[in-house]
């Protein structure tokens, strides 16, 4: 039933200058489903979605995704691997319409085109379907020719994702796709992501913990840059240590 | 037709200062210091590079142009040539060491690098002339198989022969601004962290924009010493730098034909406040703050409100008499019109 490791994380450590923010993280994350990490602020995540998106460096510790050493590959190139990801705050190209964002997103598999001084991105260069099927997933067809910052707030933040799908990588890291969404949105968003795992692997850093219960394979609890526990969501949620250690009832969304 | 808008506008430029000046020495000069603007445009505009370091690449061109025509037997265009290759040398140099850094720290190192060469320029006579410059540069006429096709001796052949150039240059411009690599740099511009997050090599796309910028930095220092038959030290100046940043800012950044607009403005302006008044360049700083203010998109944001403005009115009018029309003629009195 369970499906090859895509990716694996071994001892991740990361120090700034003797703090730990990484204190040797191992993790496994299987391909096509949903990999969830959370935990409190400060436990760590956000970093480790860094040295496995080759944002920042590993202190020590080794990335294997797709069978390949990737730690030391810095992040442009790992895109290229098939790691894409979506940032925790909004980072779009603005002042570019929709569909030039997802364009730009797109052809960054193969960047050496973006040298291309004479001709200009049309015809087979334009990316053109990845850009029409990624527009039609996230429901902005009508926004294509809008220029980023003229979105609002939810469809910035689909758009946020949708930057990540037109790579069509084999791994999509998120970093708390629902942050500041509304509960209308919210809604969405987690079916969606849900719908990625069909053609994707996902690895949803979230600190919204009702959202990883509802969509998530698996789950890694992280406390103070260790894993403190990982399983299936319903395991974590009745995890002693988990519960007793300090997530209470959040996690349990006052179920227990 | 609107794809050419640009190219037409310039040829347009090109085509009427001749009928509108009388020096043509100062028609040349907005040309080459458009081209000077329109390299410096392509990294502050497109790739959101502030470089103060397009007088090295001015200078160098200036320089090279000098020594080839003054001591080796080069042909002109060759000298041209050579000069352009040497500004894109010089930019991938600096280029290369600015941008490890960003922001502020990349604009002190540009800056570095402007002083750095200023002082080897002043310090290294025996090449540069030092504080005298290089002087008597020939300005050959354009010959094939010995006959003169071109002479350049007066000063609206100088310019008939600039805006030559000019014209190919700016169209290769434009065709870069408007290539894929061009649509990436507008990228790297908006958002520096996400280019690199899709994929996004920043150095290699930053560097080939400072080698396209230095190539035609250069050229406008080749053709500006051809000019004046002289290769002075301030055309590697620090002060060179500033002007053609100043143009470019006034002109507008990210629009290719903004910088025409920013180097005419300029020079005209200077021209006519030096009569005035010898302080005139606190005259110049005084619009600059102007632009700073409220005129952030330059003379080409202004001229792009303006014209909105004459054909928003003029659209609104004809939409209002439309709309008329179709209340009258829709059997429900309009109100289906709405849904």
């Amino acid at each position: 039933m369970s499906t090859p490791i895509l990716l694996e994380a071994i001892g991740i450590k990361k120090y700034y200058g003797k703090f730990a923010a990484l204190g040797g993280v191992d993790l496994k994350v299987r391909a096509n489903t949903v990999h969830s990490v959370i935990g409190p602020n400060g436990a760590g995540k956000t970093t480790l979605f860094h040295m496995l998106t080759g944002t920042k460096t590993v202190s020590a510790g080794r990335i294997v995704f797709d069978g390949q050493d990737v730690t030391h590959v810095p992040d442009h190139r790992r895109v290229q691997r098939g790691i894409a990801r979506s940032f925790q705050v909004t980072s779009l190209f603005l002042s570019l319409s929709v569909r030039e964002n997802l364009r730009l997103a797109a052809q960054g598999i193969a960047p050496t085109r973006a040298m291309n001084c004479w001709h200009e991105p049309e015809g087979p260069r334009s990316c053109a379907e990845t850009v029409a099927s990624v527009l039609a997933r996230l429901g902005l067809e009508s926004f294509a020719s809008v220029p980023a910052g003229n979105l609002s707030h939810g469809q910035q933040r689909r758009l946020e994702v949708g930057m990540a799908l037109a790579a069509r990588p084999k791994a999509i890291f998120l970093d708390e796709p629902t942050s500041g969404m509304g509960i209308d949105d919210l809604e969405d968003m987690k079916s969606f992501i849900r719908s990625l795992r069909d053609e994707h692997t996902v690895v949803l850093i979230e600190h919204n913990m009702n959202i990883v219960m509802d969509i998530s394979d698996t789950v890694t609890v992280m406390q103070q840059g260790r894993v403190l526990a990982e399983g299936l969501p319903h395991e974590i949620r009745s995890d002693n240590r988990v519960r007793a250690a300090y997530l209470g009832n959040m996690i349990t969304g006052g179920k227990a | 037709m609107k794809r050419q808008t640009h190219l037409i506008l310039a040829l347009v430029v090109v085509l009427t200062m001749p009928l509108l000046m009388h020096s043509g020495s100062l028609a040349s000069e907005v040309l080459i210091y458009g081209l000077a603007a329109m390299g410096c445009n392509l990294l502050l505009g497109f790739t959101g590079l502030l470089s103060f370091g397009q007088g090295i690449f001015f200078g160098l061109g200036s320089y090279t142009l000098a020594l080839t025509l003054t001591r080796w037997p080069l042909p002109m265009p060759l000298a041209l040539i050579l000069a352009t290759v040497m500004g894109a040398l010089g930019a991938a140099i600096v280029g290369w060491v600015a941008i490890r850094q960003k922001g502020t720290y990349f604009v002190m190192l540009t800056l570095a690098f402007a002083q750095m060469f200023y002082f080897i320029a002043y310090t290294a006579t025996g090449l540069t002339g030092g504080d005298n410059g290089l002087m008597d540069i020939p300005r050959p006429s354009i010959t094939a198989l010995g006959r003169t096709l071109w002479p350049l001796t007066s000063p609206w052949q100088f310019y008939g022969f600039v805006a030559a150039i000019f014209m190919a240059a700016f169209w290769l411009l434009l065709k870069v601004s408007r290539s894929t690599f061009g649509r990436t740099l507008l990228a790297v511009r908006d958002n520096e962290e996400r280019a690199a997050a899709i994929g996004y090599n920043l150095k290699l796309l930053k560097l080939q924009a400072f080698v396209i910028s230095g190539a035609v930095t250069g050229l406008a220092g080749a053709l500006h010493a051809m000019m004046t038959g002289i290769a002075p030290l301030s055309n590697a100046e620090y002060h060179t730098s500033e002007m053609i940043l100043v143009m470019t800012v006034i002109g507008g950044t990210g629009n290719l034909f903004a910088s025409v607009l920013g180097s005419a403005f300029y020079l005209l302006l200077a021209d006519w406040l030096s009569t005035l008044w010898p302080r005139w360049l606190l005259l110049l700083g005084l619009v600059l703050i102007a632009v700073s203010l409220w005129m952030q998109r330059g003379l080409w944001g202004l001229g792009e409100t303006l014209w909105s403005l004459v054909r928003g009115k003029r659209t609104r009018a004809t939409d209002k008499t439309i709309e008329k029309l179709v209340v009258a003629a829709s059997p429900s009195g309009g109100n289906g019109e709405q849904a």
